[in-house]
């Protein structure tokens, strides 16, 4: 994965507005794409993008020096993700864990032979709940080490890697059935 | 009567916050090429923060004087000007108030609106903030209404339940009439009729109790 | 890469997932502009002058928002435009500097930055910038753009609901715009033009 050279973000914090720019431009598609893919509405992924990118702005000064620039961005975006989701008027319900199963068997009938496989995944992923949703991501997605997974959303290792695990299993199930 | 010694961590505390205001400030103020100029504004901003006034709109008037090439004495007396303004704004606005308000006043005072009308703008509209509903004011004033009638218009159309942008498109509609040859107080008398008329009307408590003959 | 935790399967659909957008410069320059925007705004004790400096000479034109016929007689009126550049940026109370750190309850929704079309005809012009009290009249801030060798000078910048002074910087001289009305400079003398500025 690919990590922004270290001094820019320094230079950011100093006031330097080139660097700034510098950071939004290596930055944005991967928010991007990482809040589309929590949300799933591009209008909320962009909005909750320019508020992660507003709040570093804001919050440069609490940058410490020694700290790395990647996790701290993205729990900057996670959170406002989460904000989006809580305030999203077009939330989709969430479909607990335990819920899974009936729902594969009772979709199993209607699904085409070789429906979209991305669409296919975006509406499994939708389905997860918030929590193993953003773990997966970060995981499978952004390749981010679980010591940075735990950085960016303040929970445990082992919880960490539980919600992957869950993911993981429910994509498995209702994925095998599209791919027969 | 003897100061109580602050604790370490409280004084660090203030000494990592002054630091880093200063640090911040020096940012800024870096942009003033002029040495001389810098030195008013250091001063300037000092004072202000001193009062608890928040500084960012007195930098924005030195920022200003810089971009005009005003000497230092005018910048000086500039923000001197500002100060005292933001503190009568301050005093009428009350504590809560936010920059936008405080600086929407400062500029309301310094076209002849009253202390008073800004207390009473205030009581007008408790609940929310009033820097758009400040700028149409004073606005008005500066197009050439009458101070007393532009107030008695802008209090009461707030009073009725104008909102910021009703109010922002009547500022915008009498500059316009003004542009185009029209009395000022002529042209807020008209376009406040036309606010008046969309807003809903007052709930008539006595209605409920009129028995039908 | 295929792990133990990361089967075929698992593989296939997070790399349907991993599609990049691409960094589009106008909509990085929006982002970058309503975050500056928004600085202005709510600075807080600490941030308060941290970050300032020159910007670059780019900005976010809109050529649509040209059409917008408030410009004819000189007064602007709030839009807001799409993507990423929309101004999300103004949420929050606003903190007041200085020795109290209050949040105003609702100043969020009012005090949000909208997006304002500006536009200056300077044909022989070769730098034209906007400069007022929602840039601190920094001439690097607000650059202008022209399309065309002779086509109109515009820019679409962000600044709050409400009353503005502001002038065009015309290759290093202070301009009136002369679309707008103009109102008594009380502290530096002169004119200055005035800008109200609405939610959409």
């Amino acid at each position: 994965m690919n990590e922004i050279d270290p001094s820019i973000p320094l230079r950011a914090r100093a006031g330097d507005e080139k660097a700034f720019i510098e950071i939004v431009e290596f930055y944005y598609p991967r928010c991007l794409r990482f809040a589309r893919n929590m949300l799933g509405s591009e209008q909320d992924a962009e909005e909750a993008v320019q508020d992660a990118f507003t709040r570093v702005y804001d919050s440069f000064p609490r940058f410490r020096e020694d700290a790395r620039f990647d996790p701290w961005l993205f729990r900057i975006l996670a959170n406002r993700c989460r904000t989006s989701m809580a305030r999203s008027r077009r939330h989709r319900s969430m479909i607990e864990y335990g819920e899974v199963a009936a729902l594969s068997a009772a979709a199993a009938p209607e699904e085409e032979f070789g429906a979209d496989w991305a669409e296919e995944v975006r509406v499994v992923l939708e389905t997860l709940p918030a929590e193993q949703r953003e773990a997966f991501l970060l995981r499978h997605v952004e390749d981010l080490s679980y010591e940075d997974i735990a950085a960016v959303t303040g929970a445990g290792l082992s919880a960490l890697r539980m919600r992957v695990k869950r993911a993981c299993d429910t994509l498995r199930a209702r994925l095998e059935k599209v791919e027969r | 009567m003897m100061k109580r010694p602050l604790s370490l961590v409280a004084a660090a505390a203030l000494v990592a916050i002054a630091a880093s205001t200063a640090r911040a400030q020096d940012a800024r103020l870096s942009l003033i090429r002029d040495d001389a100029t810098r030195d008013v504004v250091k001063a300037q901003l000092a004072s202000a923060s001193a009062r608890g006034l928040p500084v960012d709109p007195f930098m924005s008037k030195a920022l200003e004087g810089v971009a005009k090439k005003a000497p230092p004495k005018s910048i000086r007396a500039a923000m001197a000007a500002l100060e005292k303004r933001m503190r009568s704004a301050s005093d009428a606005l009350g504590p809560l108030s936010t920059i936008d308000e405080l600086a929407a006043g400062a500029d309301a005072l310094s076209v002849g609106v009253s202390d008073k009308t800004l207390k009473q703008m205030r009581t007008a509209a408790p609940g929310r903030t009033i820097a758009v509903e400040l700028g149409v004011l004073t606005e008005l004033v500066a197009r050439g209404v009458p101070t007393k009638l532009a107030t008695k218009t802008v209090l009461d159309l707030m009073a009725k339940g104008a909102t910021g942008v009703q109010l922002t498109a009547l500022g915008r509609d009498v500059q316009g009439d003004v542009a185009a040859g029209l009395r000022p107080d002529v042209a807020l008398d008209l376009r406040g009729r036309n606010v008046l008329s969309l807003l809903p009307p007052p709930p008539t408590v006595s209605n409920v109790n009129v028995r039908p003959r | 890469m295929i792990t133990e935790e990361r089967d075929e399967l698992i593989e296939r659909a997070a790399r349907s997932l991993a599609v990049l957008p691409p960094a589009n410069h106008a909509v990085v320059m929006g982002i970058v502009q309503a975050a500056r925007a928004h600085r202005r705004a709510r600075p807080s004790l600490v941030t308060q002058f941290t970050g300032w400096m020159r910007a670059p000479s780019l900005s976010v034109a809109s050529a649509t928002m040209l059409a917008a016929a408030t410009l004819v007689i000189g007064f602007v009126s709030g839009g807001s435009f799409n993507g990423a550049a929309t101004a999300a940026a103004d949420r929050g109370g606003v903190i007041r500097g200085g020795t109290t750190l209050i949040p105003a309850a609702d100043a969020g929704a009012d005090s949000r930055s909208v997006a304002v079309p500006m536009l200056l005809d300077a044909p022989s012009a070769k730098s034209v910038a906007v400069v007022g009290d929602f840039n601190d009249w920094d001439p690097t801030a607000t650059p202008m753009q022209r399309f065309g060798g002779d086509g109109p000078w515009t820019v679409t910048m962000m600044a709050k609901p409400g009353r503005h002074l502001y002038a065009f910087m015309v290759d290093g001289v202070l301009t009136a715009d002369p679309r707008a009305p103009k109102t008594k400079d009380v502290d530096y003398g002169g004119e200055a033009s005035v800008l109200m500025v609405t939610k959409p």
